[in-house]
């Protein structure tokens, strides 16, 4: 759906590019996080990737096409889920809604009902967006980017600003999104989220990506292959997952006490991180 | 024609729900009134004013497209202080035409209410089709301002300051008046310096025509120029 082949950018008057020979690609109905902390290039790449910014080198194929080849319609089929919210403030949300919807062919357009309804937002649609909070905001920007039904979205930290709950809301309809075989890019550096969600991720520091992998795989393989045991009298053990079953200890230790729990030893995607890139998220 | 409609609307109520905006909608008003009656009534009272009368009538019309230009300069500037004018820069409409739909409304209002201010002028019964023309020419002013104040302008201050500084270059040809004719053309330079020419020809009595063409085809220049500029950094 999406192929990235060295891709480079420099911001005028900068003295270094920030993009550096970037390489990935996105396969159709995948959700694709980039992971990396402030400055590290995930919004410019996004805002390479949705025409904002302009003379790249490299080159972008989407749908089979140049991105450069790509005129208006482009926007028909790609939504855009900004960092920040950004709506008419003495408008209503319904009101920005309708605005906005206006320049997408009508057909395309969703219920809004049903749009207000997945964010929880269906008793402040008639609300000045002044009243809203951070989260409501951020909230109408999600459903903003998805109102035309795009066939590509681009989600730049889309479950900062929000409550436990209404992270939750936004990260089974993107999950929802995926199963219609949206393609979906999300830049992050809420590693939770990149978990939760990516099919597969992209650490970039420095403008460069430094590796592109499954989630569980580098979990997996930057973890130990081994549980462990907590007993409720405090007593903790490590075993291999490896013929555990068979594990004689194992199996003792489990019989001598009430267990408290038990836990894989693999990796969390934040230490994986860290070591792959030698930094941590939130430099 | 429904994007525009619906932009037009949306940027009315933009205004009107700003109490700081909606209040220079009357400015406009007042200065119909104001050549309505006060200009006759000062006339009168002091007869010396007569001469200068077209040239208080020239500033009141730009005064008011200068109104609408900073009206909607600042919706402009809100837009870019709230991170919305990013939004526009990932729909499906040309820079070209966001430009357009934008402008669309200050121009027509600017060109409205300086035709209805030379509509009910007691003093030079302007043809309703000079009118216009002037009115058009006159109303352009609007759109220049608001693209060169919403591209220089970081924020509604700025904007202000620099509403106030476009102001001085569009009185400034009015002092052609009072300098020698070979020294007029300095103010050449400025899009109002024609539409001033072509108003005092036009209430002579004498061939306006060309003055108001070249002026429209001037400022539309400019505005084609600022206008790139703007593109440049509006949506970022």
């Amino acid at each position: 759906m999406i192929t990235v082949n060295n891709l480079s950018y420099s911001y005028p008057k900068a003295s270094g590019p920030t993009l550096k020979n970037l390489d990935f690609d996105i396969d159709q109905g995948e959700i694709f996080g980039f992971l990396g902390p402030s400055g590290a290039g995930k919004s410019t790449t996004q805002k390479v990737l949705y025409k904002i910014l302009h003379r790249f080198d490299g080159t972008i194929v989407v749908k089979d096409r140049h991105l450069n080849d790509w005129g208006n319609d482009y926007f028909e089929r790609i939504g855009v889920g900004f960092e920040l919210p950004n709506h008419y403030l003495k408008l209503t949300a319904r009101e920005n809604l309708q605005l906005f919807a206006s320049f997408y062919q009508k057909e395309n357009i969703r219920d809004f009902e049903e749009l207000f309804e997945i964010v929880g937002l269906e008793d402040d649609a008639d609300k000045c967006i002044e009243e809203f909070s951070k989260g409501m905001s951020m909230r109408l920007n999600y459903i903003r980017a998805i109102m035309h039904d795009p066939d590509i979205l681009f989600f730049d930290e889309p479950t900062a600003g929000l409550d436990p709950i209404n992270a939750q809301k936004i990260k089974r309809d993107i999950a929802k999104l995926k199963d219609q075989g949206k393609t979906v890019f999300v830049t992050t550096h809420d590693m939770a989220t990149a978990d939760e969600l990516c099919d597969r991720v992209s650490f970039i520091v420095d403008g460069e990506i430094r590796l592109t992998e499954n989630p569980d795989v580098l979990k997996r393989e930057h973890g130990k292959r081994a549980v462990r045991v907590e007993l409720e009298k405090g007593l903790t053990k490590e075993f291999p997952v490896r013929e555990l079953g068979t594990n004689k200890e194992f199996i003792d230790f489990v019989r001598s006490g009430e267990i408290s729990r038990i836990n894989t030893q693999e990796a969390t995607l934040e230490e994986v991180f860290i070591k792959v890139t030698g930094k941590t998220l939130k430099e | 024609m429904e994007k525009l409609i619906n932009v037009a609307i949306n940027d009315f109520k933009l205004v009107f729900r700003d109490k700081s905006l909606r209040i220079f909608f009357v400015f406009p008003v007042l200065s119909v009134l104001v050549v309505l009656y006060g200009f006759p009534y000062i006339a009168n009272l002091f007869p010396i004013i007569r001469p200068y009368i077209s040239i208080l009538m020239m500033s009141a019309t730009m005064q008011n497209s200068l109104m609408f230009g900073f009206i909607y300069s600042m919706v402009l500037i809100d837009e870019k202080d709230t991170n919305v004018a990013k939004v526009y820069g990932v729909l499906p409409v040309s820079n070209f035409w966001f430009v357009i739909f934008r402008l669309i409304a200050p121009f027509l209002f600017a060109t409205f209410f300086t035709i209805a201010m030379l509509s009910v002028e007691p003093f030079y019964g302007i043809s309703f089709v000079s009118n216009f023309y002037y009115s058009a020419l006159a109303g352009l002013v609007a759109p220049l301002m608001v693209l060169f104040v919403a591209t220089v302008s970081r924020n509604k201050l700025d904007g202000m300051t620099w509403q106030k500084l476009f102001n001085l270059p569009t009185s400034l040809p009015l002092l052609a008046f009072f300098v020698p004719a070979s020294y007029s053309f300095l103010f050449a330079i400025f899009p109002t310096h024609w539409a001033y020419q072509g108003f005092k020809r036009l209430i002579s009595g004498e061939s306006f025509a060309l003055y108001l063409l070249f002026g429209f085809v001037y400022t539309v220049f400019l505005i084609s120029l600022i206008a790139k500029r703007f593109s440049k950094s509006h949506f970022q």
